[in-house]
């Protein structure tokens, strides 16, 4: 195949699994390395063979692009400070005496099973070996872990005045990975 | 030359192919062959994805044309992206006089 249908062929591969404006600018890429073969003086048909064999099969590139995706390099920052700002917040729980507090049983078995649920799709996220499944995880979980910490937060702030001292550390490490999760979010959702 | 030789200097070679002006991604891969005779041929699946990754970081910034009624995707570095570059091109210096002097038994410049 040559010229116009090669690309358009390509693109729609790579749009199958990527965002349209990846797709695009692939398809872009890939109609410059064709134009350069023809230059040097190669037929339609081996310029677009020389072009994909050059540019990368379509399958080759999406790999590439799902391995550095968005989704899954925020999933992967995400499980990486976890374990900080669990452990802040670990600490505000245990030297508040947080069983002593009035909280409705609900209320906790849900922010254990929202922290549970977001902590299975980060892990999902950074292992998916498709773009799109790990996006829509990532974006997922990204909004899971915001409701938390924005609850968390919130509950902090009524609860200033008996805070322990924990929550001087638990507070901004929140109020941190909420300022990332946004800016990661615009990353993963980008169309 | 392979892409995982480079592991670590990618970021820089992208950030000097784009210091002369705004280019697409093609014209990336095809400047670093040009500057290096050939020996650099990076392939798609690395500077592709590695440009979207410092645009997210703030370092390149992309911006969309139409050229032969194609979408066309053109990066150029940001103050951001210059201040890295000048950053990376110091600590490549050292780093390089550092190991030419390590395997050539000399002493290191600059504790001579």
């Amino acid at each position: 195949m040559s010229g116009p249908g090669l690309i358009e062929d390509y693109r729609a591969a790579v749009a199958a699994q990527l965002p349209a404006a990846v797709a695009d600018e692939l398809a872009d890429g890939l109609a410059e390395t064709y134009d350069n073969y023809l230059r040097r003086g190669l037929g339609p048909v081996a310029a677009g063979r020389a072009a994909v064999a050059e540019f990368g099969e379509p399958a080759v590139v999406v790999a590439a692009f799902t391995r550095a995706s968005p989704a899954r390099r925020a999933a992967r920052r995400l499980l990486l400070t976890g374990p900080v700002v669990g452990a802040c917040w670990g600490a505000v729980l245990i030297t508040g005496h947080a069983w002593t507090w009035p909280v409705p049983p609900v209320a906790r078995v849900a922010a254990g099973m929202i922290l549970a649920a977001v902590i299975a799709l980060l892990a999902a996220a950074a292992r998916m070996p498709r773009y799109r499944p790990a996006r829509r995880a990532a974006a997922v979980a990204c909004a899971g872990l915001t409701a938390w910490d924005l609850a968390a937060v919130a509950a902090a702030m009524v609860l200033l005045r008996h805070l322990p001292w924990p929550g001087l550390l638990a507070v901004p490490a929140s109020a941190s990975r909420i300022a990332f999760t946004a800016r990661a979010m615009r990353s993963v959702l980008a169309p | 030359m392979r892409a995982e030789a480079l592991k670590g200097h990618l970021d820089a070679l992208l950030l000097a192919a784009l210091e002369g002006g705004p280019r697409h991604g093609y014209a990336v891969m095809e400047a670093l062959r040009e500057a290096t005779g050939g020996r650099l041929d990076l392939p798609t699946g690395t500077v592709y994805p590695a440009l979207h990754r410092l645009a997210d970081a703030g370092l390149i910034s992309g911006s969309w044309s139409v050229v032969a009624g194609r979408r066309r995707r053109m990066y150029q570095l940001t103050a951001a992206g210059r201040r890295a570059l000048a950053g990376k091109r110091e600590a490549w210096q050292d780093f390089a006089a550092t190991m030419s002097a390590a395997l050539e038994g000399r002493p290191c410049p600059g504790l001579a």
